[in-house]
């Protein structure tokens, strides 16, 4: 028998039953449903990340540490010898003492020849910083500007991808605006100044001594009393928050050189001063910045993440929640494989006599196990489209609200990719052949005497 | 093709094994000439039905043959014998079995899609066969909805489409009242004379059996007596 003669055969067949064809192709739609919407929404996640990616980072951009502990989340539970680079746990925020890079450190990697704007990682703190016209003070974060990401501006200027702000100015977030109550317009071209704190080196017993000796009581509390210095800037312009952008908390953003004078003062005579957890650097552009981690790893046995390196960490993210979701959907798919079994075993028995007199009319047990095995297809076909489109409709109807509600801005959650989908129904069908092996081997096995026993 | 005659050589059939061993057949031998009407006429559980099942190969005796048309047929491998049922032979039965779901028209196309008939050439031949039953009016129509007498006489179509050579016809009167029984009667010898397909019987029923050109009696898995039958 032809085989497109048992496809129309199979077709007619479910197309009697049309109730229970639908019923048993909806437990299988709903596992297509949940796939599609979880290819959508890796996809679209994954497009997000990208462009975030694409948005915040230039592709040239390295990060270094000089201990790996840094980018790894475990946490070293084991003794660990003392080394004089080591930090104290209190600069790093961590519960593990990390190594830290030294001035020297640095200079080596500012000397080679595949990187450029080799910058430390500062950590700024102000006591507190005025603003020009308010008469309160604030506390703020502060953060030098990392040329290598794109920020926008809701007032004043920003400077294009690659250009550092000039030594005297400063960004300010919107978020800081509207806490001072002022338009972001109003803030630009005015004065802020930030206080900073000089962390003393602890006096020796001497120094102790030789003040008292000179100025008694009030020259030994002049010595331990911390030193402070006004740093003040211009604001140039005000920053956008943006959709696109990698959540941080706002900060005042000044510049590296502003940013190493700051961290110079603030750290002088300390331990702390001249070391920090790591540089960020670009690779030269005429440099793969691949090969530029791998040679700088080998060098001096730094931890380096490329770009890349971020991006494939937030897709590992993206991957195993789509998994998770997938996971659930394969749960369903199983349900409706017993489903098809049930459904076939009972078409079966229903039509063990036309069975039989297909088998009397000379037709091969080869195509009547064909036959159930094509039905079996059909309703993999139909519950996968079903599926598929339900999930389609869907994502039409939801992805402009979930874009407007998690502000992406002109990106979609769900992404639709034809290929997946069409591969996604293809393999919906052979699980619904598979379910259908075992009825249509029983139908191919039936005995045609006792099929055709008349009743 | 020409002279299909059947010889049933020395069949004998047992079911169940032994102490609740049935004997269906016993040693039946007999001859049919080609083109031949013929009854194979017993009670309910005479062995006439198992007869029909082994002399159309559905079922394999454990002694005896089967030779159609110079051929032992019970040597067939499956597949051989798959293909000599759907282009040789032809079934009618008691309770019609056509296909409930199927317009008559896809039912009567079953065997020639069985047997590989190009798409083409199965037209002309579903039509021709529903003109013989008088049922092409009926082309589109669902078998389910058919009567009694119709649906039999869809199932002839069905069976006499691939022109067989042998019709077997398992008591094809004995779901229908006397005057429709009638009219399956006459369309059944009137193929068979028409187109000399060998047409083989099985019933209990006298007066069709007597309107055959040879009668099997069968008691007990035993051929008790022939009539008719060339010497």
């Amino acid at each position: 028998m032809k085989t497109i003669d048992i496809m129309r055969r199979a077709g007619r067949n479910l197309r009697q039953a049309k109730g229970r064809t639908f019923l048993t192709s909806l437990a299988i739609a709903v596992g297509a449903f949940t796939l599609t919407l979880s290819l959508a929404a890796g996809q679209g996640a994954r497009e997000y990340a990208d462009n975030l990616l694409k948005n915040n980072i230039d592709p040239r951009a390295l990060f270094i540490v000089k201990d790996a502990k840094i980018t790894s989340t475990s946490a070293s539970s084991s003794l660990q010898e003392y080394s004089d680079d080591l930090g104290s746990s209190a600069a790093t925020g961590r519960s593990v003492a990390i190594k830290m890079m030294t001035t020297d450190d640095i200079k080596k990697l500012e000397g080679r020849s595949d990187i450029e704007q080799v910058i430390p990682i500062y950590q700024l703190q102000a006591k507190y910083v005025t603003f020009q016209g308010v008469d309160k003070k604030y506390v703020a974060p502060i953060t030098y500007f990392d040329s290598s990401t794109l920020v926008e501006a809701s007032a004043g200027t920003v400077p294009a991808l690659g250009v550092q702000i000039g030594d005297d100015e400063i960004l300010v977030p919107q978020e800081f605006v509207d806490t001072l109550n002022m338009r972001a317009e109003e803030l630009v071209g005015k004065k802020v100044t930030l206080i900073v704190t000089q962390s003393t080196a602890t006096p020796t017993t001497d120094q102790i001594t030789q003040a008292f000796m000179t100025g008694g009581d009030q020259a030994v509390k002049e010595l331990l009393k911390p030193q402070t210095k006004e740093f003040s800037y211009m604001v140039r312009g005000v920053i956008k928050p943006s959709a696109m952008a990698i959540t941080s908390n706002p900060r005042l953003h000044v510049s590296t050189n502003s940013a190493k004078a700051i961290n110079d003062y603030a750290n002088a005579g300390s331990a702390e001063g001249n070391k920090f957890f790591g540089v960020t650097a670009l690779a030269k552009s005429d440099r793969n910045p691949e090969t530029v981690k791998q040679a700088i790893q080998k060098d001096y046995g730094y931890t380096v993440q490329t770009a890349k390196d971020a991006q494939s960490l937030l897709f590992t993210f993206v991957n195993i929640l789509q998994g998770i979701v997938a996971g659930f959907a394969m749960l369903a798919l199983v349900a409706s494989v017993f489903g098809i079994i049930n459904t076939q075993y009972i078409s079966v028995l229903e039509r063990t006599s036309q069975i039989g007199l297909m088998k009397a009319l000379g037709m091969r047990r080869r195509d009547i196990a064909k036959l159930f095995r094509y039905e079996a297809a059909w309703i993999g076909f139909i519950g996968g489209s079903l599926g598929v489109g339900l999930g389609l409709a869907v994502g039409w109807a939801a992805n402009p609200v979930i874009t407007k509600s998690l502000d992406l801005g002109d990106s979609s959650l769900l992404i639709f990719v034809w290929w997946q989908l069409a591969i996604l129904i293809v393999a919906l069908i052979i699980v619904a052949i598979s379910a259908g092996w075992l009825p249509a081997r029983k139908a191919a096995r039936l005995d045609p005497i006792e099929a055709l026993r008349t009743e | 093709m020409g002279c299909e005659v059947i010889e049933v050589q020395a069949v004998s059939k047992t079911y169940g094994k032994k102490k609740n061993i049935f004997t269906a057949l016993r040693d039946v031998s007999f001859e049919i000439a080609d083109g031949a009407s013929v009854a194979i006429v017993g009670k309910s559980g005479s062995g006439k039905s198992t007869l029909m099942h082994v002399m159309s190969g559905l079922d394999k005796p454990e002694e005896g043959q089967i030779v159609i048309g110079g051929e032992n047929i019970l040597t067939f491998k499956p597949k051989q014998m798959d293909k000599f049922r759907s282009s040789e032979m032809s079934f009618i039965f008691q309770s019609f079995f056509v296909q409930g779901n199927e317009s008559c028209y896809n039912n009567v196309s079953l065997p020639l899609e069985i047997a590989n008939v190009p798409f083409r050439a199965r037209k002309a031949k579903v039509e021709r066969s529903l003109a013989a039953v008088e049922l092409t009016e009926k082309r589109r129509s669902r078998a389910r909805d058919l009567s009694g007498g119709q649906k039999q006489r869809l199932a002839i179509a069905r069976a006499i489409v691939n022109e067989p050579k042998i019709l077997f016809a398992d008591e094809p009167t004995g779901n229908l009242d006397s005057a429709t029984g009638e009219v399956v009667q006459d369309l059944l010898f009137r193929y068979n004379k028409e187109n000399g397909t060998t047409l083989i019987v099985v019933t209990h029923d006298e007066d069709l059996a007597k309107r055959c050109d040879m009668q099997v009696y069968i008691k007990d898995g035993e051929i008790v007596k022939m009539t008719g039958a060339k010497s």
